[in-house]
């Protein structure tokens, strides 16, 4: 048995379910708009974990791999545009807690 | 094995749409830029043209597959490393994604609040989202369905936020942002599980996939997880329950012709990627244009028809409580959601069937709906319910045009809209669901209590005092109105051309 | 291999785990929203350190220089605009804390069952340097995915720009 063979992938889908929950955590929990995102990075940052140690064990190909590298080129894109709009919300409240933001309701 | 680069401009033959697409989206930001005078809205116009010219290549598209004979083998085109497929099911979605983005821009000409300096960014914005729906309805791999669904999401956060002065349609952008966000992320988890376990990230090796395993690997409790996470990204476009709570906000918030886009386009290739996601990897193809679910203890038809019955019922109970017209248009388009649920839970090509007769008449119905909320915003001021008292006698046409909608909304005969609702019944009835069935119907009765309190509010309600001359209605939205509604009443006595081509679209799909 | 640099490698292993979980606690759990930004740091290391250990390396340079580099720079700026830096303290409320514990519990107790119940069909060895794969992949069999993704930051960026500008403007 060869070093890298060493850790199981029960190892890595341990880390990615806790990272998932704790995403999860973050979203239910916070109110303010770039805590949510961070949650959602987590999340993000779960499924990527999976799909590459899925790659590695699993699959036997590079294809988890070229998923994540999208996932975080996508993850960039809806980061620019969250700061776009957290920047223009900041321009007319003046503050970015979900709860400030009762102009619609429900 | 890796395609040539032959192969692939092969490939870029039979995407021409989408490359069209494209170019025009180059066009128009090149134009933005140079210091040319335009004229008003002229790339609006240019946008409409690059519509234009994707549609008479679709409609090349779909002349050859007819051509090519209804074999399922020769008209399944599968492109770019079986990513896309070329199939009657995507060219028909991809009609009416055009028409959605023909539209959306016809509804924006006159819009008022829609920013002038922002034109270029809109139409970009616009043609970039209707590329996506293009690539989800094609998508037959995990990766491509995300990649598709992004594509749509991502301009559409910055669409539904496009009026940058306006509180509601910044908060609108940040619900819909972080929603969306939320949803697409556990949708990834969901497909990370998928793909450990079957190996593949294609739709149809997955299902191959599952089908070979023994039951002591394919654990049910993993195939359950996994699905309902990814239906949790799906179900974020077409806002079912209970992935449906961004949708009142986002759509009273967000600039009307987005609302109208967002209420049709996105629903309809959210059912795309869940039909063609269900049917190819979830589900064995029994013959006779039935299938079955691929494992017995994994029942998601009776998930999903659980969601249909809380989706429409609480889009309805909701709706019956709005004042603003908007939001009474969003519960209702969350009701459609889970009538149109109905037919992805029958398994069968009549339910694949009823939901692409549905959804073609859906988008003139919703259209027309959100057509009245722009005259309404641009002639009286309002967007509420409040605001159409006494309106049908001041100009009646549109008025009239109103009730056909919402009319056609509920299912009443003989309106386009009986038709689709009695065919997407007819399937739920033929695979003997009787409880799914009486519930819908009973679902549609409640839509009637909402959607005639707007017409009684047009037409039987005073005219508030110093308002009773007649409204003088630019010929502009008569066209719009006449063209909108006719197909509805159209439809409502002679829908066999149109039977014939979604019979025909369902027909190949997934054989 | 000694048993030396075997026990060193061991140590590593779980050192990442421990630091890519603990941050990621203290991303969820933190009071302060600047702190949260800072462990997330930490996070993203840890994860490309995991990276490491599944030989993936080109995703470890794309995950520090994208995320850490690109994706943390966007929120920590979107927390410094959104919060002036005499309100630093404790902005980062949390509500139902309780409801979110359950229903994280909950997730992680189904996702820790998936994980180590399935009967994973592990195969083989290494997949061996990834770069070069990776580059050829990119240019053949994902091509269009490529190229759509292109489209995707194309969108991305003009809708970013529209949105911000007027507010920088101002």
């Amino acid at each position: 048995m060869s070093l890298l063979d060493a850790y199981p992938l029960q190892h890595y889908l341990l880390v990615s379910a806790a990272l998932f929950a704790l995403g999860i955590f973050t979203l239910v929990a916070r109110k303010n708009a770039v805590a949510m995102l961070m949650g959602v990075e987590l999340i993000l940052n779960s499924a990527n974990l999976n799909f590459v140690a899925f790659s590695r064990y699993t699959v036997g190909n590079f294809s988890g791999h070229l998923f994540a590298i999208f996932v975080i080129l996508l993850a960039a894109a809806e980061a620019a545009v969250a700061l776009g709009i957290v920047i223009g919300i900041f321009q007319n409240y003046g503050d970015v807690d979900a709860d400030a933001l009762d102009g619609l309701k429900g | 094995m890796s395609p040539t680069a032959l192969a692939l401009v092969q490939d870029l033959r039979l995407f021409l749409p989408e490359v069209i697409l494209v170019l025009t989206t180059l066009l128009v930001i090149v134009l933005d830029v140079t210091p040319v005078r335009k004229s008003h809205r002229a790339l609006l116009y240019l946008t409409f043209c690059g519509l234009l010219l994707s549609g008479i290549y679709l409609l090349r598209h779909y002349v050859d597959l007819r051509e090519s004979g209804g074999r399922a083998s020769s008209s399944n085109v599968l492109l770019f490393g079986n990513s896309i497929a070329l199939d009657p099911f995507a060219v028909y979605f991809k009609g009416l994604f055009l028409l959605v983005g023909l539209l959306t821009g016809v509804l924006s000409i006159r819009y008022k609040k829609l920013n002038p300096a922002g034109e270029g960014e809109y139409c970009v914005l616009l043609l970039c989202s209707t590329l996506g729906l293009f690539l989800m309805v094609g998508s037959r791999t995990l990766l491509m369905a995300y990649l598709g669904l992004e594509l749509v999401s991502i301009p559409s956060f910055v669409l539904a936020g496009f009026q940058r002065d306006s509180r509601l349609s910044n908060e609108a952008a940040l619900k819909y942002t972080i929603y969306g966000a939320i949803a697409s992320g556990i949708m990834l988890y969901g497909m990370s599980l998928l793909f450990g376990l079957a190996g593949s990230l294609d739709f149809a090796a997955i299902r191959h996939a599952l089908e070979g395993q023994t039951e002591l690997r394919a654990s049910p409790l993993l195939l359950s997880v996994s699905m309902l996470m990814i239906l949790a990204g799906f179900g974020y476009k077409i806002a079912c329950v209970p992935f449906h709570m961004w949708c009142p906000d986002v759509y009273e918030g967000a600039p009307t012709p987005i609302t109208a886009f967002l209420s049709v386009g996105p629903k309809a290739a959210g059912f795309g990627v869940i039909l063609r996601f269900f049917y190819q990897s979830l589900s064995t193809h029994s013959g006779g244009g039935d299938w079955t679910p691929i494992v017995d203890q994994l029942q998601w038809p009776i998930v999903l028809s659980v969601l249909s019955v809380a989706t429409m019922t609480v889009g309805n109970l909701a709706a019956v409580a709005q004042t603003s017209l908007k939001r009474l248009m969003a519960y209702s388009s969350i009701a459609h959601a889970g009538y149109l649920l109905m037919g992805v839970v029958v398994l069968s090509k009549d339910g694949i069937f009823a939901i692409l007769f549905y959804l073609a008449v859906y988008v003139f119905m919703n259209f027309g709906a959100f057509l009245f909320v722009v005259f309404l915003h641009d002639l009286v001021g309002s967007e509420d319910i409040e605001g159409c008292r006494g309106l049908g006698w001041r100009a009646p046409f549109p008025c009239i045009a109103m009730a056909i909608c919402l009319f056609s909304l509920t299912g009443l005969p003989p309106l386009g809209g009986f038709i689709g609702k009695f065919y997407l019944f007819l399937g739920v009835i033929g695979r003997e669901l009787y409880w799914l069935a009486i519930l819908g119907v009973l679902n549609s009765v409640v839509s009637l209590v909402y959607y005639a309190r707007v017409v009684k509010a047009m037409f039987l309600e005073n005219i508030p005092r110093g308002e009773a001359e007649p409204l003088p209605v630019p010929f502009f939205y008569s066209a719009a109105f006449a063209v909108l509604v006719a197909p509805i009443l159209l439809l409502g006595v002679y829908w066999a051309p149109l039977v014939k081509l979604a019979r025909y679209s369902s027909s190949i799909f997934g054989a | 291999m000694t048993t030396l640099t075997s026990a060193l490698y061991h140590a590593a292993f779980y050192a990442d785990m421990v630091l890519t979980v603990g941050s990621a606690c203290v991303v969820a759990f933190s009071k302060n929203i600047v702190r949260s930004a800072f462990s997330l740091l930490l996070t993203f290391v840890g994860v490309a350190g995991l990276y490491g250990f599944l030989e993936a390396d080109f995703l470890v340079a794309t995950q520090l220089l994208i995320y850490v580099g690109g994706i943390l720079v966007l929120l920590l700026f979107a927390v410094m605009l959104t919060h002036r830096i005499s309100n630093i303290k404790a902005s980062n409320e949390t509500s139902f804390s309780a409801l979110a514990a359950l229903a994280a519990t909950g997730i992680f107790l189904v996702l820790v069952e998936v994980g180590t119940k399935t009967h994973w069909d592990v195969k083989g060895g290494p997949l061996g340097e990834s770069t070069r794969p990776i580059g050829l992949l990119l240019m053949g069999d994902y091509l269009l995915p490529f190229e759509v993704a292109a489209m995707i930051l194309l969108a991305a960026l003009i809708g970013a720009a529209y949105l911000a500008r007027n507010a920088i403007r101002k």
